[in-house]
This record gives structure tokens, sequence and C-alpha cells, in this order.
């Protein structure tokens, strides 16, 4: 995070350039402060703000205590009062906006990082001879982690899969249909598709989603939650109590959802409300909670961006722009088998046949 | 004495635990501790970034440190590593294709010299989930028979959703911290 090696003669140096710091930090929190109460009728707002100050106080008098502490027995108390802090944060979480959340924890981080370099000059370090030496030869050489790079997760290939679990994996071109009625499948995997269309009916305890390219993909309720990462120029109507996507790019997504829709390392996302129909479906949604709409597909949290103006990466999709209600007509597709594939004319062929039968 | 000496005799007075839950996001965390709780676990976000909760557990009062999995915000679970009594890690069994991440991500957790006394819990969660994985094939996959000789651990399979193998976890992992730090008395 911050490049403080080698500390030679630079001491004053960065003594002045932390008060500066912390000069910096002062005014962006007063700021902070200023803005909050600026929207008095918000209770949320005060509460944040009233969090705020007594998180800054408190912060600016540990600052004081770590620059003056001269002995080792101050440490105690001052570990004592970063961890009072930290309470103080976590006991506030569930009402903090998220970025005043991990801008809170930034900041203790940093404090206790100064803890930690101010004991280890007030108390000499005893010498450990043996360190945790990793000592089988399974570990592989770490890639150093960067915080802002929105370069995909490095890979290594699974080699230890037991067994593959029920999904629809490598296909190109084509209309894929699952029916989760009547099955036990708990947890289903979309993986590896390019340019298809993709319906779940049904409710299906877990979805996972991955590396997808120009998809449209329709699912009824998820009980538990989605995971999905690495897809592109995608189309997404789902309901969920969950979701998290990562490294996602330029695809809309339909959401219901019971808490916020996290995104980490994607841009270019756009989201709007459910609006999925087929047979049954509000039996579904009613089954698995879901049928109320709770407003959170706009309530998108960004774990990428830190700031309190709204994250470049998503937008709400303009109602002009939304397509309408999509209907699935699923009776053409009632096979015995758990997944049915068709190409496109076969399935069109399939719902003449449906509706004529 | 040093800091962590004088801290460790302020919290033996108290019967204190201090665990530490982490994981991949997704993984179940949060859903553990409020189950554990006996709270309500039909809603629960995505935790952006770390709850608290203090539990009172037989005869010891238990902080429950849960942390967020997200990616961003792993580089943070350091932060929580002092004063670790205890350790518990959740895997989603039912999460095939991220258990290479899982392994490492625990690999290098284990590697902490502040972690080194903790007692080990790895909860083998959603084992209600058909298709999830057994605890002994999570075992394998995570390579736990390759652990340190001093580290105390142990794996669980359980389902938050059921409430399955929880309090076994959590006896054999209060028990265990118990054997090291009060049975000393
Ligand atoms: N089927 C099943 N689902 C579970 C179980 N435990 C948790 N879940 C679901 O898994 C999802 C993730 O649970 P959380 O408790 O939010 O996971 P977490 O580890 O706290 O995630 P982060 O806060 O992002 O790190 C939720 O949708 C839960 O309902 C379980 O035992 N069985
Ligand atoms: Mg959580």
């Amino acid at each position: 995070m911050e490049d403080e090696e080698n500390s030679t003669h630079q001491d004053q140096d960065q003594a002045l350039q932390k008060k500066h710091q912390l000069m910096l930090e002062r005014l962006s929190a007063r700021h902070q402060t200023r803005l909050e109460t600026r929207k008095p009728d918000s209770p949320e707002s005060s509460a944040t703000s009233a969090f705020l100050s007594r998180f800054n106080d408190s912060k600016k008098s540990i600052d004081a205590q770590l620059e003056s502490a001269s002995d080792p027995s101050r440490l105690v108390d001052i570990s004592f009062t970063i961890s009072d802090l930290e309470k103080l944060v976590a006991e506030n979480s569930y009402l903090l906006p998220s970025y005043e959340i991990r801008s809170s924890l930034k900041t203790i981080s940093d404090l206790k990082q100064s803890l930690d370099n101010l004991s280890s000059q007030l108390i000499p370090k005893k010498k450990f001879s043996f360190k945790n030496k990793p000592t089988k030869t399974q570990t592989q050489t770490q890639i150093p982690k960067s915080d802002d790079t929105v370069s995909l997760p490095e890979k290594t290939t699974t080699n230890y899969l037991f067994r593959d679990s029920p999904g629809l994996r490598n296909k190109q071109n084509q209309v894929l249909v699952q029916n989760f009625k009547g099955s036990d499948i708990g947890e289903f995997t979309v993986s590896d598709l390019d340019s298809c269309e993709v319906k779940l009916v049904g409710c299906v305890n877990s979805l996972f989603v991955n590396r997808l390219k120009n998809c449209k993909i329709y699912a009824g309720p998820v009980v538990g939650s989605i995971l999905m990462e690495e897809v592109e120029d995608c189309v997404f109507v789902l309901a969920s109590h969950q979701i998290r996507i990562h490294f996602a790019k330029r695809s809309d997504f339909y959401l219901r959802v019971r808490s916020r829709p996290i995104i980490e390392d994607s841009d270019g996302l756009r989201f709007a409300p459910y609006c999925l129909k087929y047979e049954g479906i509000g039996k579904d949604l009613a089954a698995a909670g879901l049928d109320e709409e709770t407003g959170n597909w706009a309530n998108v949290d960004d774990f990428k961006w830190l700031r309190a103006v709204q994250s470049p990466n998503w937008s709400v999709l303009p109602e002009e722009e939304r397509v309408g209600a999509v209907d699935l007509l699923l009776r053409a597709v009632q096979s015995p088998n758990w997944s049915v594939l068709l190409e496109e004319e076969e399935r069109l062929r399939a719902v003449d046949l449906a509706d004529s039968g | 004495m040093g800091l962590l000496s004088i801290i460790r005799k302020i919290k033996k007075k108290e019967k204190e635990m201090r665990i530490l839950m982490v994981g991949l996001d997704n993984s179940g965390k949060t859903t553990i501790v409020l189950k554990i709780n006996g709270e309500d676990t039909s809603v629960i976000s995505p935790t952006l970034g770390f709850n608290i909760k203090t539990i009172t557990y037989q005869k010891y009062t238990l902080n429950i440190w849960d942390v967020g999995g997200q990616r961003t915000i792993r580089s943070y679970w350091r932060n929580y590593f002092e004063q670790t009594d205890g350790l518990v890690w959740v895997v989603d069994s039912s999460d095939l294709r991220r258990l290479d991440d899982c392994k490492m991500e625990l690999d290098n957790l284990l590697k902490e010299e502040r972690l080194s006394g903790a007692s080990l819990l790895i909860f083998a969660n959603k084992q209600d989930i058909k298709g999830a994985l057994t605890p002994a094939e999570i075992a394998k996959v995570l390579n736990l028979d390759a652990m340190d000789r001093t580290r105390h651990w142990e794996i669980v399979g359980c389902s938050a959703y059921t409430g399955e193998g929880l309090l076994e976890g959590f006896d054999w992992m209060v028990q265990d911290i118990a054997s090291r730090i009060y049975m000393l008395d």
C-alpha cells in the first residue's frame, strides 16, 4: 500500500509527511462532516456524522498518544484504545455507508501499523531462530498482490475435481434449457459459454456462473447465493438472496435480491429490476422468499470504489433501454432429461409443436 | 514483559477467547455466526468490513470476529491476527471451482507467525447441498495432513442452514483453547 521502506535518514522527512497527511485527513473529515450535516433530515446521515466525529476524535487522540509515547508501558493502553475504536466501527457497520466502513478499516489498519512500528522501536525484538518455515514443497511462488489492478486472478488448474457438479458447460451458439422442478439439484454451474441463451426454470440452492461471453441468462429464484466471475457482454435476469459479481464487463443485470449486490473488479455494468415470466414463477418466487421487490437491485456495492460519490463502474439502466418482461414459454421443453439442448431452429419447432398439442 | 504477554494475562482473568472467522467470500461465515447465536439468518448481506459478536459459550466469553472474504478486503485479515486464540476457516464445500483459491489463502494464513499458536477449526460448510464435498474430501484437497505437527486442528462438516455440526466444531475449539490457556492455572 504505502512505500515507506528504508528509513535511514529520512525520519524527519517522514515525520513531516505524516503531519501533512494527518492534516489532510482532518480536513477531509471536516469536509465530510459538513457534507453529511447538509442533509439534516436523513437520520442515517446524522448517525454517520456522529460516528465520524467520534471516530476522528478517537483517531486524533491515538495519533497523539503514538507520537508522545516514550516507554513500553504505554503500548498496552494504546493497543486497547485502538481495539475500542475497532469495536466502534464494528458496532456501526450496519448503518454506515460502505465507503465509510472501508475507509475506517484502512485507518485502523494504519494505526495498528504505527503501533507495531513503535513497539518494535521501544521493545528490542527477541530473536526467534525458528520461524515457521513452509516445510512442504507445495507452496507456489506468490504473485505480489497489487491493490488496484483489474487483471484476472492467477489461476492454477484444478486437479482435484472429484466430480463434475450439475451444470451447462462449453457450448456455443445454443439455447440451453434446464428445469429444476422435481429435480434434487442443489448447486448448479453455468460456465464457458459463448453466444448462448440459457433458461433456468424453478428454484435452486446456489448458482455459479463463470466465463461467459455474449450470453443471455434467465433464471428462476436462487434460494442461497449467486457467485459470478469473468463474464462480458451479457444480459442476466436473476433473482437471489445474495449476488457477488467479480471480473464482469459491459453487462446488464435485471435483478431481484434480498441483500445488496456486490461487484468487484468490474466495469460497464448496468442494473434494472427483475423482469422474468414463466408459468408458475409466482409460486417459485414465493417459495424462495423472493416474491417482494426490495429495490436492492439499485443498491450496488462496489468493493473497488472507496469514495462517497457514485462508482463509475456501474449505473442504473435507463428505463427506455430496458427489455420488457422476458417470457420463457417453457411448456415447449418438458423433457424427461434434466437438460435439454436445442439448436435455435429446433427450439422454434418445439415451441410450435407444444402450442399445437 | 512484552506487550502480548500482558494482554494475555488480562484476557486470562476474564476467561475471554478471541476467535477469528475467515474464508473466501460466500463460504457462509456470517450465516454460521448468526446461527450459532440464535439469530435470524434469512437476510444476510455480504460482509463489507467485519462484525464482532460476543457470545457466552459454556463458561467462556467468545469474541468472534467475522471478517469479509471478498478479494479486495482479504488484505485486511492480517489486522485481526494479533491475540487470536482460535482460527475458524470456513469452506463452501459446494464451490469446487475455487478450491484452489481456498487452499492458497489458507496456506498463506498458516504461514503467519502471529497465528502460529491458534487452534484451527475448519468448517466444511454447506453439507446440506447435494454435490458438496465431504469433510474428508475437503481435508484431502487442502492437504491438511501435511500441516505443521505443532498445530492443533480439526475439520468438521456442517451446515449453517440446518445447524448441524456447528456445536460440535465450536465445542472442539473451545475445549482445545481452554486446555492450552486456562488449564495452566
Ligand atoms: N445451502 C447452504 N447455503 C448456505 C449455508 N451457509 C451459508 N449459505 C449461503 O451462502 C451464502 C453466503 O453466506 P454468508 O454467510 O453471507 O457468507 P460469508 O462467508 O459471510 O461471505 P462474505 O461476507 O462475503 O465473506 C448465503 O446466500 C447463505 O445463505 C449452508 O450451510 N447451506
Ligand atoms: Mg459475511
